[in-house]
């Protein structure tokens, strides 16, 4: 019960005037950037940050803002995957496998509206789910120590590294990276000067804002020139907009189904919404026997993977919220903000930030009822952003961003450190290194540090104290498991190269 | 080979970490754990994965044709000028000469890309500095002439 009135508190929050109109902005600019091939929710996020931050919005405000952005790009992400057969985010990639020849058959319209509603559906059952879970979690989380915490953010950092991009070696290399830059500044418990090269500007250490926006915003651009797209003609939008009874009732279980197993997927460390999607695209075409028409137009597959993105993007706040260790790029830019109004993330914020919390909760509820809103008699106006030339996208995405890393201290050496950051990236993500991990490592730098520290102060420096409880041993196998598994899974599949893989 | 050389640079990265470390003592310490461990920790890692990606067989990276590269190099360039110029040209005056070439990248024609820069400057201006009170530079070319 005390659930209830906790979320009743937080749509009071989530439905004032100002937070509606917020959630409303961000749901809509969420869906434009998430529909333009090569912005994604992580870009909008880090685009949008430093601007909410800047505009001295109370924290609250800014988390709305951000949560809708989320939301509004894995939604929008599906518009130029059905149109031009080009996913406008990650999650998006599985929804062009039949959006597009749905589009191409005359059904567009079905499409997009069937895949507005899966969406609604996967967003919905995973606000549930939070509201749920979440409490359960945090509460749970409160008896964690500091070995607890220390072995806890090391699981973290392992899922991300075992599960994103081509090879370990290199994810590992981006957190290492990640933490490294964590460590410029005064040490805050010696006040020892570390790594700053006598640079006043790096005493307080390298300004969040400034990575997120040399990672995700000036490599994205860099990237965007070297894979300029010839532009497709999108599919027009002709004929019925709304999906009919027969499609929904084709649909109907396999959204819930996928709502479901997306949101479980979200909770988990490192799988996001491109894991969750493919994995229930891919089980429901299984499931679906010999009459289907998966690959050809089937609306299953533009409900399977919709449903599926949005519940995992919603599910991936729970580790964030409750634990403060995000599992995700764009929840680690989300704990940063948190960071930036010097909100402590962790189990406690669920008694120290109430507000905070169940605000962003209620407001996902209400954002994702915007979008649905917006999606479906809206859409052409969405359809019409994807006529924008990159030749106004790409210097209007760099001035918002210089804008952003701009305002945080109003110095140019932020700027040039944002760029530099930015020409690093590019050629990191060129060699196929991912970023996600590199972000995490620099957003749990600090807080590791402080949780390795403290807990060694108190078993006075004997190492046993990291693997002296049954939590702390459970998330160190774990975290061995996430590093050895996949490479374990890689090297059975390896001996039976001959079998087909499976999709 | 290109992760070789990375693997090369991040070694020396991680020499260069631990030898900057090392020094780093707190003058009085009431902890076990200094100011220079996990920095350390983190620097001896680096290298190991440096060493990993020196000696592994990979699939050769696949870099854009000297071309592209050259309009990325280019692109990074402007974007650089634009950090350093940000605050001395100011806001609308810095965007408008950004966006030219950066228009001009993506394929714009030069009056598409003046019109856009000059519009974007001026609108982003009054978006940010005016509507949402986000402080921008106004241009320090700007001050001897109001005085």
């Amino acid at each position: 019960m005390e659930t209830i009135t906790h979320l009743m508190e937080g749509f009071a929050v989530a439905g004032t005037p100002t937070n509606l109109a917020i959630a409303a902005i961000g749901a809509f600019l969420g869906t434009v950037i998430g529909l333009l091939p090569g912005l994604g929710p992580i870009n909008g996020v880090a685009i949008l940050l430093p601007i909410a931050y800047a505009m001295k919005l109370p924290p609250e405000s800014a988390l709305i803002l951000l949560a809708a952005v989320y939301a509004g790009c894995e939604v929008g992400g599906r518009i130029s995957a059905i149109l031009i057969n080009v996913p406008g985010d990650a999650g998006a990639v599985m929804t062009t496998m039949d959006g597009y020849p749905m589009a191409r058959k005359g059904l567009a319209g079905p499409a997009l509206s069937l895949s507005a509603f899966a969406s609604f559906s996967g967003s919905m059952v995973a606000v549930v789910g939070i509201v749920l879970f979440a409490p359960l979690l945090a509460e749970w989380a409160l008896a964690f120590g500091p070995a607890e915490y220390f072995a806890l953010m090391v699981l973290a950092l392992s899922c991300l590294g075992g599960l994103v991009g081509d090879s370990l070696v290199k994810a590992m290399v981006c957190v290492l990276l990640g933490l490294m830059l964590s460590t410029v500044g005064i040490d805050s418990n010696s006040g020892v000067y570390r790594y700053t090269f006598d640079l006043l500007h790096l005493a307080d250490g390298i300004p969040f804002i400034v990575v997120v926006i040399g990672l995700f915003a000036v490599s994205e651009l860099m990237l965007m020139l070297e894979n300029a797209h010839s532009g497709a003609a999108p599919v027009s939008l002709s004929g019925r907009l709304m999906f009919n009874a027969q499609e929904f009732a084709l649909a109907k279980w396999t959204m819930l189904r996928c709502s479901v197993t997306g949101f479980f997927v979200g909770v988990l460390p490192g799988a996001g919404a491109s894991i969750a999607s493919a994995m229930c695209y891919a089980s429901e075409r299984r499931m679906a026997g010999k009459d289907h028409c998966f690959g050809e137009g089937d609306p299953r597959g533009v409900a399977a993977p919709e449903a599926a993105n949005n519940a995992s993007a919603y599910g991936s706040l729970i580790p964030m919220l409750t634990l403060g260790v995000p599992g995700s790029g764009t929840t680690a830019v989300m704990i940063g903000a948190l960071t930036l109004y010097n909100i402590t993330p962790g189990p406690t914020l669920f008694q120290d930030q109430p507000v905070v919390v169940w605000g962003l909760i209620a407001s996902l509820a209400i954002a994702s009822v915007m979008l649905l809103a917006m999606n479906i008699p809206l859409i052409r106006v969405f359809v019409k952003f994807l006529a924008i030339p990159n030749w106004l996208l790409v210097p209007g995405v760099a001035a918002i961003s210089l804008v952003g890393v701009y305002a945080v201290h109003g110095t140019t050496f932020d700027l040039i450190l944002g760029t530099l950051l930015g020409g690093i990236g590019y050629l990191l993500r060129v060699m196929n290194f991912p970023m996600a991990p590199f972000i995490l490592g620099f957003v749990l730098g600090d807080m590791m540090e402080q949780n390795l520290r403290r807990a060694l102060s108190i078993s006075n420096g004997e190492l046993d104290i990291l693997f002296s409880s049954p939590v702390s041993i459970g998330l160190w196998i774990g975290a061995l498991a996430m590093l050895v598994g996949p490479r374990v899974a890689a090297a059975l599949r390896g001996r039976h190269a001959g079998e087909p893989q499976p999709v | 080979m290109s992760e070789r050389v990375f693997g090369v640079l991040l070694l020396l990265l991680s020499a260069a970490g631990l030898v900057i470390g090392w020094d780093l003592r707190a003058p009085v310490s009431y902890e076990p754990v200094g100011p220079r461990a996990f920095p350390l920790l983190v620097f001896v890692l680096i290298g190991a994965c440096a060493l990993a990606l020196v000696f592994s067989r990979r699939a050769p990276t696949r870099w854009a044709p000297p071309a592209v590269l050259g309009r990325v190099g280019g692109l990074f360039v402007v974007v650089l000028l634009y950090a350093l110029l940000f605050d001395k040209l100011g806001f609308i005056v810095s965007t408008t000469l950004m966006c030219l070439p950066l228009a001009r990248l993506f394929g714009a024609s030069w009056k598409q890309a003046l019109a856009a820069g000059a519009c974007m400057g001026v609108a982003l201006f009054i978006l940010f500095d005016r509507v949402l009170d986000v402080a921008l530079p106004a241009g320090q070319w700007l001050k001897p002439m109001l005085g």
